[in-house]
């Protein structure tokens, strides 16, 4: 019976190689868009709504440098922007795309006063508003907390998405690695600092699981025999969903030297940000200048961004309306696991959806109430929170 | 953890090293003379920027080769009831779990300590001070010569390229304010 177990497991071995020999053709970030403004290497798309009349306020998703924004869209079934889409946003993200060459001089502040202040301006023109609102994810979301503290003039509601402000914490390996590191011999030496770089400290921080087990997984999640139709399409389906975060995880667009070492000696190593302490381009970042409505979300397991690093966010900030939600998912799993579509798209579309409406109309009024009785229920919850 | 075998190699390898800083290391460190003086005292500084890497290089190696003995030996703790007799294949898959969690559990405590940040931060470090060395080395005395462009220049051209860029956006934006304001 056990050897029988064995010998199960290396048919599936083969039938997995064998579905490996015909790879599926697989695709990522399906979602309609379009491309309304483009700068250098940077493209800022605008999904096509999914609804006949979208929330009034738009939103920008703003995606960290390292990896590509379609980790938000990579499948349809796992898109956090078609979700938006469907709760009925009106949904704008920028693609950084992969800097090369001249790129290695641009700073901190190209990325945050110019890039995302244009795109921000772009949509502004587009929407006929003065204000939207800005969803930062990852570092991405400290970008976002940079911008929404220096021009806070522009932002509506700021949701950051597993996003760190606070780099003092021993609870990250990658916190505690980037104080050793000594980021100015690494941009001298290489100017753009290659994806692949970076990607080996992520793989590093469980090698063993993400080198060995994971692919080990994959061929125990093979399911049947190729006899089986049905459940031969579900191999292919498994193995297609395991080649897109695959292709995923290893499409990492190189750094800009200059932007890394500042990131890197300003927030990881003398964690200037969270004490209002950093400077763009001579100009104090001060995050009490943060005074529209906040959602900081979290995921429980993050092992990149912990918690330690994002939920000080909270109190850094003065706004009067804020709320901190912790899922139990990884850094992750919080765009593509389980709980995304079911829990963490819809509580954040919840979050936004009267905070998405013009002064004065109608749906705002009716809004409001539903608001008072949702503030008091993250108050509540806030305070679960903190108890945690 | 107990002093293993690795860490045996580790102080033989320092002991190693003190000797070369005392006597090698200071005929290569010393002033050139001659024609070739340039050359040949930067070539010869490149044997301990070398010398700087395998040093690096053999103190991580000797420190993940101790976290792997010692991984071992807790998978050895941790299955050694089921392993007195050949593994069946009832206990391959449950071994495999055991192992995968063990080693990555160790690897993760060794991690999670300065000496494991320290010592990456240093072999980095230690490993772009010999990449820029060797490229200096290849720009003046191959590419150069041949008449080929270095990275140092196209850096240069780089640098140029993105001032430029940033004034043509910023006088496109005075432009734009200024017709506005028209």
């Amino acid at each position: 019976m056990n050897a029988l177990n064995l010998i199960e497991d290396f048919e599936k071995v083969k039938y997995g190689m064998e579905i490996f020999l015909r790879p599926p053709d697989f695709s990522v970030g399906t979602t309609p868009s379009e491309i309304i403004y483009t700068e250098d290497r940077m493209r800022l798309l605008h999904y096509i709504p999914t609804v006949e009349k979208p929330h009034p306020i738009p939103i920008l998703i703003v995606y960290a440098l390292v990896n590509r924004y379609y980790i938000l869209d990579l499948q349809p079934d796992k898109s956090v922007i078609k979700k938006l889409l469907d709760e009925g946003f009106d949904v704008y993200i920028i693609d950084w795309g992969y800097p090369s060459g001249v790129d290695r001089y641009l700073t901190l502040d190209d990325y945050v006063n110019g890039y995302i202040n244009n795109a921000v301006d772009k949509i502004k023109e587009r929407s006929g508003l003065d204000k939207i609102t800005l969803m930062g994810v990852c570092q991405g979301g400290t970008f976002s907390i940079m911008y929404a503290a220096l021009h806070p003039e522009n932002i509506k509601n700021l949701v950051t998405l597993v996003a760190p402000v606070n780099f003092d914490t021993d609870k990250g390996l990658l916190h505690l690695w980037a104080k050793s590191l000594d980021v100015d011999k690494i941009v001298d030496y290489y100017g753009m600092v290659p994806g692949d770089f970076l990607n080996q400290g992520f793989l590093l921080t469980d090698p063993f699981r993400l080198i060995i087990d994971k692919y080990v997984g994959l061929f125990d999640r093979i399911e049947c025999s190729p006899d089986d139709a049905e459940c031969q399409m579900r191999n292919v389906e498994n193995i297609r969903n395991f080649l897109r975060m695959e292709k995923w995880i290893f499409d990492s667009p190189d750094q800009a030297g200059e932007t890394l070492r500042q990131f890197v000696k300003d927030c990881y190593q003398k964690n200037l940000l969270i004490k209002n302490e950093m400077k763009i381009n001579g100009t104090k970042i001060n995050l009490k200048n943060i005074t529209m409505p906040l959602l900081n979300v979290m995921a429980e397991f993050d092992h990149l961004v912990p918690n330690d690093a994002s939920k000080p966010l909270t109190e850094a900030v003065s706004s009067s309306d804020k709320e901190t939600l912790v899922f139990p998912t990884g850094h992750i799993g919080i765009f593509v696991g389980s709980k995304s579509q079911k829990e963490v798209c819809p509580r954040i579309a919840g979050w936004l959806k009267p905070r998405s409406l013009l002064k004065g109309t109608k749906e705002e009024k009716t809004g409001s109430s539903k608001e008072k009785s949702r503030e008091q229920k993250g108050k509540n919850r806030r305070s679960k929170v903190n108890k945690k | 953890m107990e002093k293993t075998s690795f860490e045996s190699v580790q102080e033989f390898f320092d002991l190693g090293l003190k000797n070369y800083d005392a006597i090698t290391g200071r005929f290569i460190e010393m002033p050139a003379l001659g024609p070739a003086r340039e050359k040949s005292e930067k070539f010869m500084k490149g044997f301990s920027t070398f010398v700087n890497l395998y040093t690096a290089g053999m103190d991580s190696n000797s420190n993940i080769q101790t976290v792997l003995l010692e991984a071992m030996r807790r998978v050895q703790e941790k299955t050694g009831s089921e392993m007195e007799g050949d593994i069946s294949p009832e206990t391959y898959k449950d071994f495999y779990r055991v192992c995968i969690e063990t080693y990555s559990e160790t690897f993760k405590e060794f991690m999670r300590s300065g000496h494991f940040a320290s010592d990456m931060g240093k072999l980095n470090s230690c490993l772009m001070d010999f990449q820029t060395y060797n490229r200096g080395m290849l720009e003046e005395n191959y590419l150069k010569p041949m008449n080929l462009p270095t990275k140092t220049e196209i850096d240069e051209i780089n640098k140029e390229l993105y001032s430029l860029k940033k004034k043509v956006k910023e006088l496109t934006s005075e432009i734009k304010e200024l017709k506005e304001r028209k």
